[in-house]
């Protein structure tokens, strides 16, 4: 009889230690106090909503997946802390933040070969050199800029544009391909400022309106872009705006209020309002795990949920290709990826020479208080040949 | 018969005597002590702690350029971290070109020339004129490194790897060896520190920073003594940037922002001003503090998360701005003066006086 419990003893805990699942870590370090936590914040939550979604539905078999969303404070230093913790834990892949923490860790990052997914879209951070182990979740800021530019000369055929910058290398990333792509298309970029941390942008307005501007790209996050878009305003403008991913969105909406009235603005996201099942699952995911309306109504939300997603669906394609969980092999999947995601208007896919997840954008226009879009999915049909020469 | 090993009031009878730098034996053995523990400490730490241990010793470094400028000399600076990036930048142009020794002093070159240049307004401006005029140093450095392409425009500049005597420096021993570099090039600097007050340069620094008018009168030159503050203490700042650069692989304009300077600053508060164990308390204080709060609010954040009320986060940047506050307003002499006190407890303890 003893012998006969100590048998059923020994199943049990044979079967526990079968059944329970691995652990897999996956750390993002970002601003979620200091300069860009409007965004940041809300981008942690989406990752920390994605795994605790992939882990309620058991997503990946087998799996459990531990998310430690880090706050940096926008610090490279403290970017860099995390990031080799991640590496000295066996982490399989690495989720970033910023534009100057992704390309200072570029070289670290193809020693180590971790796989790093940024929220920061700069070109750079897939650029040669140390470039193997970087992908983007989207098109970079200069698709971005250019499929807007792309779309002002369809719709205005010459049009005189103004560009409006952050003072950074997040900032400055698309300048010289958009230059090159306003050649070809046909429209010309009159001047390019770099926006002061001011309050007032009167000087810089006027001075657009004395070149004929029609309208002013930015290459910004959203507060500033809502200040000059409400001086334009003020000052009885006759110019319409246009920016890429982190310059518009709903937080614009909020913080410009009926000054963002025909902004454009181009993303890969979907907008909660829409009526598609990668809204409904974003709204689901939110009222799930108690994110409140600002959370979930922002662009940073789906964004970081994507990045989540990303890195937990390539760990699913590496056990399910029966591959232990690793960088390398995490690795390897990423550039088989070909993922009909639920939150982004297009795939991802990757491959050796393509570190661009979702390839298509869309064009949305704020109208009463929304963006509504005005295109359908597109793929920049320039950027490849201003940029790569092909 | 005075005991060479202890000391039992402050009792000096020459000049010599009150300049030197260990008064007994026992000062000297436990500073040899002390190295000798530090340059072992790599052995009972493990990667992640040297990181840590690397970045306040690099830290200190520049503390202690800064402890010159506006410790010793009473010149407010607000572009300290400019001039660390004078030097980070100048690593990252001839690192390609030269060993990693070479770098270090060529790089404190410059950014001593540029300290020497910023110093320029010292001659007509003081107090928070001067601060000003340091701070504009720091925009206009951002400005400048933002707008060119051979810095790639503030964007990442990688460092080469390093090669020292066969010894290839990758990602498990890049810590440890860039402390010892640091270790070695910080003890020397830090004597270089202190016999400053020993010589003639560093009393008119002194004197100027109490009352230049007076000096001037005493026969010192305020002008030339100001513009040297500005360019040793650069010196010392370009030299923390060139090891900030190799330490961190690349080159960011980020890492050498206006937030840092003040980061400085506060970091030569806490620690003490114008003192040279206050240049490593502060780095170090301050940098736990920042690592100790997050592994709190982590905990806060899982006891205590209401929703739209961030609290676990709220405490690091809540933690950094009170410690400044409380410091400034309960001990204003920073942890070196506490250091001071409790060496003073031991050096007559068992008897109370």
């Amino acid at each position: 009889m003893k012998n006969k419990w100590t048998l059923w003893a020994l199943a049990a805990v044979l079967a526990m230690g079968f059944a329970a699942a691995e652990k897999v870590h996956i750390m993002w370090s970002g601003a979620i106090t200091g300069p860009t936590s409007d965004a940041g914040k809300y981008y942690a939550q989406g990752i920390e909503d994605y795994c605790s979604w992939a882990n309620d539905t058991g997503y990946v078999s087998g799996v459990e997946f531990v998310c430690e969303t880090r706050d940096d404070q926008y610090n490279n230093a403290n970017t860099l802390r995390n990031f080799e913790e991640a590496v000295d834990r066996g982490d399989p892949v690495f989720l970033g933040y910023s534009t100057g923490g992704t390309l200072q860790l570029k070289p670290l990052v193809q020693e180590v070969g971790v796989p790093f997914i940024p929220a920061s879209y700069h070109i750079g951070n897939i650029d040669p050199p140390d470039n193997d182990y970087i992908f983007l979740p989207i098109a970079s800021y200069s698709e971005q800029v250019i499929a807007v530019l792309e779309y002002i000369a369809k719709v205005s055929p010459g049009a005189k544009v103004a560009m409006a910058i952050h003072p950074s290398p997040f900032g400055r990333a698309p300048v010289e391909d958009a230059k090159k792509a306003a050649g070809e298309l046909g429209i010309e970029i009159v001047e390019v400022q770099e926006m002061a941390k001011g309050l007032d942008y009167t000087a810089t307005l006027k001075r657009f309106e004395n070149k004929g501007v029609q309208y002013i790209v930015y290459q910004n996050v959203a507060g500033p872009v809502a200040n000059m878009i409400k001086d334009a305003k003020r000052l009885g403008l006759k110019v319409k705006h246009a920016g890429a991913h982190y310059a518009g969105g709903p937080d614009l909406l909020r913080l410009a209020g009926d000054a963002a009235e025909g902004f454009l603005w181009v993303t890969a996201y979907y907008m909660p309002h829409e009526d598609n099942a990668a809204a409904k699952f974003v709204k689901e995911l939110g009222a799930k795990y108690g994110r409140p309306a600002d959370a979930i109504e922002s662009v940073h939300y789906p964004s970081g949920m994507l990045a989540a997603a990303i890195a937990i669906e390539a760990i699913k394609e590496a056990g399910e290709a029966g591959k232990k969980i690793s960088a390398e092999s995490v690795y390897q999947a990423l550039l088989k990826m070909n993922w009909p995601n639920k939150l982004a208007v297009g795939p991802v896919t990757y491959s050796k020479d393509d570190h661009v997840g979702v390839d298509q954008l869309r064009v949305l226009e704020a109208k009463n208080g929304t963006f509504l879009p005005v295109t359908e999915p597109f793929s920049s049909s320039l950027f490849r040949k201003v940029h790569y020469g092909k | 018969m005075r005991n060479p090993w202890t000391r039992t009031g402050n009792y000096k009878t020459s000049y010599a005597q009150d300049t030197t730098i260990f008064a007994t034996y026992s000062e000297q053995a436990s500073l040899v002590v002390f190295l000798v523990g530090m340059l072992v400490l790599p052995r009972f730490l493990v990667r992640g702690d040297m990181q840590i241990l690397d970045l306040i010793l690099i830290y200190a470094l520049a503390v202690l350029g800064l402890n010159i400028i506006t410790g010793y000399a009473g010149l407010i600076n607000i572009g300290h971290a400019a001039f660390m990036g004078v030097g980070a930048y100048t690593a990252a142009l001839v690192a390609p070109h030269l060993p990693f020794w070479a770098v270090l002093p060529v790089s404190g070159l410059v950014a001593a020339m540029a300290g020497a240049v910023v110093g320029i307004p010292a001659l007509r401006i003081k107090h928070l004129y001067l601060a000003i005029a340091t701070l504009a140093f720091q925009l206009i450095f951002e400005w400048a490194v933002g707008h060119s392409p051979a810095l790639e425009q503030g964007g990442a500049m990688a460092m080469p790897r390093v090669v020292f005597l066969g010894y290839k420096v990758g990602f498990k021993n890049h810590h440890y060896f860039w402390y010892y570099v640091t270790f070695v090039v910080l003890v020397l600097m830090a004597f270089a520190f202190r016999n400053l007050l020993r010589t003639r340069f560093g009393r008119s620094l002194v004197a100027v920073r109490d009352n230049d008018r007076a000096a001037d009168a005493m026969g010192m030159d305020p002008g030339r003594t100001k513009v040297f503050a500005f360019a040793l203490g650069a010196f010392y700042a370009g030299v923390a940037g060139a090891l900030y650069a190799y330490w961190s692989r690349a080159v960011v304009i980020e890492d050498y922002s206006l937030m840092i300077s003040i980061k400085f600053l506060a970091m030569a508060i806490v620690g003490g001003l114008g003192t040279l164990v206050g240049s490593f308390f502060g780095p170090a204080f301050l940098e736990l503090l920042d690592i100790n709060m997050e592994t709190f609010s982590y905990a806060i954040k899982e006891i205590y998360n209401p929703p739209g009320v961030d609290v676990g986060s709220a405490i690091r940047p809540l933690a950094f701005g009170l410690a400044i506050v409380l410091f400034l307003i309960f001990e204003p002499r920073g942890l070196a003066n506490w250091w001071r006190l409790l060496r003073s407890y031991f050096r007559n303890w068992p008897f109370k006086y």
